[in-house]
């Protein structure tokens, strides 16, 4: 019979063992328990089982993961083995689409994609195969989707601002804003500091970047290439004899195989296309933009500059319910001086449009006192969404003050349908760039893509909020079409809570910017109109 | 086109027939049990890959009406001991004699595990959302909790802890699961 501490325990050295980590004095421990213990083996079975289970049940939800070549292989020899004649032509059906289609319980997966993730965000000289639509430039990738090029190059831009040039004959498979596999062909990957921690993977290899470019192609399964052009990469081999994580910097190139590592001098010509320039085919953006740099209250305005919009100067009233005035609302800064909100101000600026079902960013620095009160958190930024589909919502950004939800202080949005919340703790004292961009989905269940990026790194994607009461579907003609600062927004008007920080910088583009525009504005805080769609890592 | 008819009805095809139905019945069975044993999906895939080649070897022994999953795990059971002979250094936690007292206590559970797999469905619809969004991250075909903890914006070590306490929660709603339903 188990005591509790028993259960505590093996529970303990159990989830080590399912999940790779258990040490050596673990492992003499689970030892002696499972030895000794009918009821420890019990235990043991029943945690074994239901991660069996869990793997079971997570491949049914998961989106579209091909087999890799060697799976494919086995089944088909397998196939072979079971229907050696055309006798029983009706049982190799059976049995290919039982295996062959993915139907096997450890291997079911759903035809469904997940949420964007990437961009198709250049092309040269592409031929797509033809088992798959052509894209085209700026098309959105989403989780599980495969790209097969025939030949040129493309580029994918992820979500987490990594870039990857693909050459073809090349097939890629975009899994996740951090992580990509690639099943054949040749790629480069140039990932900027805000995306350290992008991996790409393949049958024999994973290439977890640690800030870098470098280069991987696949030849054919079982065996890739890998060379570092700049900075280091951790390179883990996926072979049944080694598994030992491996360091490689600048010029250094190894083959991975399923049966070993080697150095090999003569890879680097295989890469000699893939690292030079290449002249990308780019969608051409005209980007609207409107900028609040909140460096000078002239009455009660802050000017506002308009970019594209045809919205003239959407200037940002300040609003009080006191007496006092705004002569302290003006400190300094990221760029000049910044707006400071005290729990009482709010500001105001009309902005025609940003209520209609369209892709969004909006973008600002944002600095929260370390012992700044709960009630304080709503809302830094926010704006009310007239969607027939979703209701009519505010959608709110401010930080985190739901401990059941996430970290307290970390960056929230809430929009009609989803929320998303960061990692990253904004109520330190320091300044912060944020970043939120919203994109309508066609995916009826989740019809708002929302992504949070905190000093240029992707911290936080949209997830849908469990089902709450009836929502109105009428638009509101009351707060809409207007751009709020600093308060939290009911049906009627501003309600009580106040956002309490320092904002400074507001941007806001009609327009989903990606990863590499966002830290261009963050760092060069200017309309870089037309050098936006051109911005690099 | 006779001939087809017949073939389509002769004993050699009833046969393998009944093999592809079996085999494919029993998949998850024979998973979970090779599992317990490698406590690894990717060897667990491989050995079930190598495992149904063997059946289909086999197929001439079973004896109809007998326990599939049972002569199914016996042969799994086999390639485990074989497979760990290769990879006895790196992969091996368990001797052969533990090996085979684990392998003993699963099969005398079948039934029970069976039972606990579709109560787990329940459970599973229980958890709240952000920590069925982790399990299902690190459960996923390719997924890793490295994977799970940047998709639910944990650190590594809270995502390892998470996964810890959620199992443990799983497995008691589980074990609740059936209580109830005795």
């Amino acid at each position: 019979m188990l005591t509790d501490r028993d259960i505590l325990e093996l529970n303990e050295l159990c989830s080590a063992l399912i999940d790779g980590r258990l040490t050596e004095l673990q492992k003499e421990r689970l030892r002696w328990w499972l030895a000794n213990s009918e009821s420890a083996r019990r235990y043991y079975a029943r945690m074994m089982s239901l991660s069996a289970s869990l793997h079971h049940y997570a491949s049914e939800m998961h989106v579209e993961v091909p087999a890799t070549a060697r799976h494919r292989v086995g089944f088909r020899q397998l196939l072979k083995l079971l229907v050696p004649a055309a006798t029983v032509a009706a049982a190799a059906v059976a049995f290919w689409l039982v295996f062959g289609s993915g139907l096997s319980p450890v291997r079911q997966k759903a035809t469904k994609h997940g949420g964007y993730v990437a961009q198709l965000t250049g092309v040269k000289d592409c031929r797509w195969e033809s088992t798959i639509a052509p894209l085209a430039v700026g098309a959105m990738l989403r989780s599980g989707q495969q790209i097969e090029l025939a030949s040129g190059f493309a580029e994918v831009t992820f979500d987490s601002g990594a870039q990857l040039v693909l050459e073809g004959p090349a097939k890629l498979e975009v899994v996740s804003p951090w992580r990509a596999v690639l099943h054949t062909g040749t790629l480069k990957a140039n990932v900027p500091p805000e995306a350290l921690g992008f991996a790409v993977k393949c049958d024999v290899v994973e290439v977890l970047d640690l800030g870098t470019e470098f280069s991987l192609r696949v030849d054919k399964p079982g065996v890739a290439d890998l060379m570092v052009l700049k900075g280091q990469v951790e390179a883990i081999p996926d072979t049944p004899t080694d598994r030992e994580e491996i360091i490689l910097t600048q010029n250094e190139v190894r083959r991975f195989t399923r049966w070993g590592v080697y150095v090999t001098p003569d890879v680097e010509q295989k890469f000699a296309k893939v690292v030079e320039p290449i002249p990308f085919e780019r969608a051409s953006k005209p980007l609207e933009l409107v900028n609040w740099s909140f460096d000078e209250l002239v009455g009660n305005l802050f000017q506002a500059r308009s970019f594209g919009t045809g919205l003239g100067s959407p200037d940002a009233k300040v609003e009080s319910a006191s007496d006092w005035g705004f002569l302290d609302q003006c400190v300094n800064g990221v760029f000049g001086r910044a707006l400071s909100l005290d729990g009482e101000l709010y500001a105001k600026a009309p902005f025609k449009g940003i209520s209609e079902r369209r892709p969004l960013t909006v973008m600002f620095w944002v600095r929260v006192p370390q012992d700044a009160p709960l009630w304080g958190a709503y809302a830094m930024v926010a704006w009310w969404v007239n969607n027939p589909k979703l209701g009519s919502r505010p959608v709110h950004i401010g930080w985190n003050r739901n401990a059941n939800e996430g970290p307290i202080g970390v960056l929230r949005t809430d929009y009609a349908g989803g929320y998303a919340l960061g990692t990253t703790p904004l109520r330190d004292g320091r300044w912060h760039h944020v970043a939120v961009v919203l994109v309508p989905s066609p995916d009826p269940t989740a019809p708002l893509s929302a992504k949070q990026y905190v000093d240029g790194r992707l911290d936080g994607e949209g997830k849908p909020s469990p089902p709450g009461g009836a929502m109105s579907t009428e638009p509101n003609t009351v707060v809409s079409n207007t751009l709020w600062i600093g308060c939290r927004l009911g049906a009627t008007g501003p309600r009580k809570d106040r956002f309490v920080g320092e904002i400074d910088e507001l941007w806001v583009a009609l327009e989903a910017l990606g990863p590499h525009e966002i830290v261009k504005i963050m760092r060069e805080n200017r309309a870089v109109i037309g050098e936006l769609a051109q911005a690099q890592p | 086109m006779n001939d087809q008819i017949q073939s389509d009805s002769s004993p050699e095809t009833q046969r393998q027939k009944l093999l592809v139905s079996l085999i494919t019945q029993h998949q998850r069975r024979i998973f979970a049990y090779i599992y317990a044993l490698v406590h690894n999906r990717h060897d667990a895939e491989d050995l079930l890959q190598e495992t149904n080649e063997v059946i289909c070897e086999k197929f001439n022994e079973f004896e109809e009406g007998t326990d599939f999953v049972a002569w199914a795990c016996q042969i799994a059971y086999w390639r485990v001991r074989y497979w760990r002979q290769r990879h006895a250094r790196a992969k091996v936690v368990f001797d052969d004699d533990l090996l085979s007292q684990v392998a003993q206590t699963l099969s005398t559970m079948r039934k029970e595990l069976d039972t606990r797999h579709e109560a787990l469905a329940i459970c599973l619809e229980k958890l709240h959302p952000r920590d069925r969004e982790l399990i299902m991250a690190r459960y996923e075909p390719d997924g890793s909790v490295r994977e799970a903890a940047y998709r639910t914006g944990r650190s590594l070590e809270a995502a390892y802890k998470a996964l810890s306490r959620l199992r443990k929660l799983l497995l008691d709603c589980v074990t609740h699961q059936l209580a109830k339903e005795l």
